[in-house]
């Protein structure tokens, strides 16, 4: 019997109980490791399971949960014994019966980036050798999963390690998201998109509580569902849990009619909870649900339903931005933060991502950019590349269902973009044109649609993932293309059924008051059908045309998003900050003022030299009020105030270099990173600031920084100050080898150190030059070495 | 546990202002952060209770019964001396505070710095809360104030086993990475002792803590609560 056998011959399938809590009866203590057990005792653990076995469980969990290279680092034994033995063990258990053995693989215990330290591939090389050292086992088990990208992590090792069933189970807060966040209907679609056998909930609370939970996962899946709660919740002091064993088959036979088929027990459960469930459900049916699932993409804490036009936010994209070129050529993340946050907070709900620029490596700078994004934004993104290899690397780290932009008929596209769109479970945008380029009609460009649409089917994409856009032409030079766009839009809506994309605002190139057109034309294709407008969200009259959209059509219900976004008493789209016009930009630096200091800015610009201004206004004023902290007249907060008006002033005078293609102001590169192991950055990015105000090119390699990393980055950029820092006594240690790999490669270079735990001596014993108390000595630091 | 107001007068003390009083721009980015803090902080907290089985003062080691984790060193030794039981605890403010604190960073810095100070101090007031509310459970003992991993010469490499005995990932969502700092940051572990008699307050002070050299509260004259 394998496992789809017993999902088509069992009404419902069961799996084990807890082994934690039979471990714990038998003495194990407290903050123990149970899988040492299944080498010191594996009697003791094959009579556990000889019990589940004899209570009727189809399914057994290995005594694996922690085994994993970082939780098993201080036991005699390796990964792979632990994992042989305890599959043994169980297989001996279940000899002679037709109960399968799967391998249980828990949490890895580490936080993964952006919140921990642990990287996606490390998360998938640790799930991978636990899955090699699984070979003997019927199935894998994922489960007690909080984060949903180490779930995927696991996913993804699993399918690419092994070929068998895989169960996925996460915890679910009464809340209805994990600890991290993630909503279930995002653990769902991304789950059964990345191939996942069942689905599910497990542990947290107990079956009762469940109960809401379950019902929202039944809305979002057509794969059968899992269920394996505690017995209630734990006693601190007992460590007992407080529900019967009849009391929890009571409320799991309450839970079928949301079309449960697997169910088993969590911490606190027992052989007697298995054989009570089985008891109570033996006279009810399996209730097959089959919902339908709505064309949707998401990150994990958030899911975008398509059932009304949503804002793609087109801005992350350099082409014909010349500040955005820089950025990129400059490895300067926190520019499409900025544009990131910018585009979110003016009413995108979805961010295209396309980094493609000469001279980069687009492939990693996808990558982080994808997962810098995903750091600061709930919003699902679409990675957008012409780049096979970029799509495939971004697919992978992406946290989420993502949408993939784009696929084309034609015949090479098609073969190398769709699979990846279906071993990723993403979305994908298919734009009407192939190797003939874009037809004029509307019929043919339907027809390109549908043989998308067709391909996409045979590899097992779902239609709901597929979206169509059928182009913009520019208005001026083909005006007859405008209705034909339309018209094949429509078709495809409503003859192919598909969700539909446009990018808009290519439709006035080359005419006056684009924004007029753009929003017109934006009105008159969703009204043809149009779902993903890929728009400019900054511009009101573009974000507005979709909000009134939605209200006009009673998708805004009662019109609150509507008068949410317009209906305060000043506006926030057409307020402007009107302020004195006769204060100074020192006036501006001190009082904290952004707007005015950027203003004054703008206006000095047109009369002043750039460098005038940065060397005799925006330095003075900054040193004054480095002067002032240093004497305890201001404070932290406010030097940081006044630095990042002069940031504003400084944005103002790049923006306005670039306009004129002169050379960027630049006093001197330097590397600032906070070394190996530490996630405290805050310190690290207030020097960032400061120096960056006093003209030098900060390279921000951001926290728990390699130490190979530091030296390659000073190397290829030929760097000759380097900042490092640390919060904690515990990674002092890494600050220390970071300055010894530097001296090793005998790089040319300065090494400022700082950080809460430093002292002077401490800096110098480590072979670091200057010691740094705070921010502004970085700065006098820099000047004497840089000048 | 809700939080309704969070201690913005602890915040403008973790960032150094002593008895000066912050400009009304700072005053205001406190109140706006407080509101937004208020917002994503989810208070959680998990705790056990442990009997002591032995204070072993000459090798400075407290045994726990049931429990795999030792507490070790001089201090931990000191400051559970007379007490029968332990109640070993984590809390955290959550993920959320991390990720809106990375936010805040990209869009604006001064705020971020007033931000993660009062987010600082949100945690130890979760801390305080969540002993008030542990405590009223237990009748018949006093406590002594919370220890956590770090004060004096009590390991901060015993965060990890913190984390494991309190089954803290599967909890409240709380971990430790390999060099032992907790994730989400704004998090804390912590123990205190249960004694059937009354305990005199013990504080250790400066001369037994490990910032007395760096200290910016020592610099002006002033003490923190060790």
């Amino acid at each position: 019997m394998n496992f789809r056998e017993l999902l088509e011959n069992n009404e419902f399938v069961f799996l084990d109980g807890g082994m934690g809590t039979m471990l714990q009866e038998r003495g194990l203590e407290i903050g123990g490791i149970p899988e040492e057990l299944n080498i010191k005792n594996s009697k003791m653990i094959e009579e556990i399971h000889r019990e589940y076995v004899e209570a009727g469980a189809n399914i057994l969990y290995t005594n694996t949960f922690g085994a994993n290279r970082f939780k098993l680092e201080n036991i005699d034994y390796s990964v792979d014994e632990i994992i042989k033995s305890a599959i043994s063990n169980a297989k001996k258990a279940t000899y002679g019966t037709k109960t399968l053995v799967a391998q249980d693989i828990g949490p890895i215990g580490q936080l993964l980036e952006p919140t921990g330290t642990l990287s996606f591939n490390e998360a998938y090389d640790v799930f991978k050798e636990q899955v090699i050292a699984g070979e003997d086992s019927d199935l894998i088990i994922l489960e007690t999963m909080t984060d949903l990208y180490e779930l995927k992590a696991g996913l993804l090792a699993v399918k690419e390690n092994s070929n068998k069933p895989v169960i996925c189970t996460m915890t679910f807060e009464e809340n209805l998201r994990t600890f991290t966040g993630c909503e279930i209907s995002s653990m769902a679609l991304t789950l059964e998109g990345l191939g996942a056998d069942a689905i599910g909930l497990n542990c947290s609370l107990g079956p009762k509580e469940l109960e809401p939970v379950v019902a929202e996962l039944s809305r979002w899946t057509r794969l059968p569902i899992v269920i394996k709660p505690n017995a209630g919740l734990p006693d601190p002091e007992t460590n007992m849990y407080n529900v019967t064993p009849s009391e929890f088959s009571q409320y799991m036979k309450n839970l079928v009619k949301y079309g449960v088929k697997i169910f088993g027990g969590c911490c606190g459960t027992t052989p007697d909870f298995i054989r009570e469930t089985i008891k109570a459900l033996s006279d009810v049916k399996h209730v097959k649900l089959s919902p339908e699932i709505p064309a949707a993409v998401c990150s994990p804490n958030k899911t975008v339903i398509i059932n009304q036009p949503r804002i793609i936010g087109e801005r992350i994209n350099p082409t014909g931005k010349k500040v955005f070129k820089e950025a990129l050529l400059k490895n300067d993340i926190d520019y499409i933060l900025g544009q990131a946050i910018e585009q979110t907070g003016a009413g995108a709900e979805i961010l295209d991502v396309n980094v493609g620029l000469p001279g980069i490596d687009e492939e990693k700078m996808m990558i982080s950019a994808v997962k810098a994004i995903q750091g600061i934004t709930d919003a699902p993104l679409q990675i957008d590349s012409t780049i096979p290899e970029v799509l495939e690397s971004a697919l992978r780290i992406y946290n989420g269902k993502p949408i993939v932009n784009s696929v084309n008929g034609e015949e090479k596209s098609l073969k190398a973009v769709l699979p990846l769109v279906k071993k990723y479970g993403a979305s994908v945008v298919g734009l009407t044109l192939d190797e003939n380029g874009i037809p004029k009609k509307a019929e043919d460009r339907f027809a390109i649609a549908k043989r998308i649409l067709d391909r996409a089917l045979e590899l097992g994409i779902p239609k709901e993932n597929v979206f169509i856009d059928c182009l913009t032409l520019t208005a001026s030079a083909e005006q007859d293309g405008v209705m034909e766009t339309l018209n094949a839009l429509n078709r495809v809506k409503n003859e192919l059924g598909l969700k539909t994309v446009l990018g808009v605002s290519n439709i006035s190139f080359g005419l006056p008051n684009r924004e007029l057109i753009n929003s017109n034309f934006l009105t008159m294709a969703m009204t043809m059908g149009l779902d993903l407008p890929i728009i400019n969200p900054n511009i009101s009259a573009m974000a507005g045309a979709v909000r009134s959209y939605r209200l006009l059509t009673g998708s805004d219900k009662n019109s609150l998003e509507f008068i949410a976004e317009y209906g305060g008493d000043t506006p926030k789209t057409i307020a402007k900050i009107t302020s004195k016009a006769d204060i100074t930009l020192d006036y501006a630096i001190e009082n904290g003022l952004k707007n005015d200091g950027a203003r004054i800015t703008e206006k000095l610009l047109e009369e002043t030299d750039s460098m005038i201004i940065v060397n005799e206004m925006l330095i003075p004023a900054l040193d004054k009020a480095g002067d002032e902290f240093e004497k305890g007249k201001i404070f932290l907060p406010q030097l940081i105030q006044a630095a990042s008006v002069a940031q504003a002033c400084f944005e103002v005078i790049k923006a306005n270099l670039a306009k004129n293609s002169a050379e960027q102001i630049s006093k001197g590169k330097i590397i600032l990173a906070t070394v190996k192991g530490d996630i405290h950055d805050i310190g690290k990015n207030i020097v960032k600031v400061l120096l960056e105000n006093y003209g030098y090119d900060v390279i921000d390699l951001g926290r728990d920084v390699d130490y190979q990393v530091v030296v390659n980055s000073a190397i290829e950029n030929d760097v000759h100050l380097i900042g490092l820092s640390a919060l904690m006594t515990t990674t002092l240690i890494s600050m220390e080898n970071t300055i010894k790999l530097i001296h090793e490669n005998n790089i040319d270079c300065k090494i400022m150190v700082g950080g809460a735990v430093l002292t002077p001596e401490y800096a110098m014993k480590i072979g670091a030059d200057f010691y740094a108390k705070d921010a502004k000595e970085s700065c006098d630091i820099a000047k004497k070495v840089l000048g | 546990m809700i939080l309704e107001r969070l201690r913005i007068n602890e915040a403008i003390r973790y960032l150094g202002y002593g008895n000066h009083t912050p400009d009304n721009n700072i005053l205001k980015l406190l109140k706006d952060s407080e509101k937004e803090l208020l917002k994503v902080i989810k208070p959680k907290y998990v705790y056990k209770i442990f009997d002591i089985l032995e204070i072993d003062m000459n090798n400075n080691i407290v045994t726990l019964l049931g429990c795999s984790m030792k507490l070790v060193g001089k201090d931990i030794v000191n400051h559970l001396t007379g007490c029968q039981r332990v109640v070993v605890m984590a809390c955290t403010a959550s993920n959320e505070v991390d990720k809106l604190l990375r936010i805040t960073q990209v869009k604006d810095m001064t705020k971020a710095v007033v931000m993660d100070s009062l987010a600082s101090a949100s945690v130890e007031q979760i801390c305080d809360n969540a002993q008030e509310e542990i405590l009223s459970e237990i009748e018949d003992y006093y406590s002594t104030w919370r220890f956590s991993c770090g004060y004096g010469d009590f390991p901060i490499e015993s965060q990890n086993m913190f984390i494991d005995v309190l089954d803290a990932p599967k909890r409240i969502g709380l971990n430790a990475t390999t060099s032992h700092l907790l994730v989400p940051t704004k998090s804390v572990t912590a123990v205190f002792g249960l004694s059937k008699n009354k305990l005199e307050k013990k504080r250790l002070g400066c001369e037994s803590c490990n910032m007395k050299e760096k200290c910016n509260f020592r610099k002006k004259g002033e003490r923190c609560e060790f």
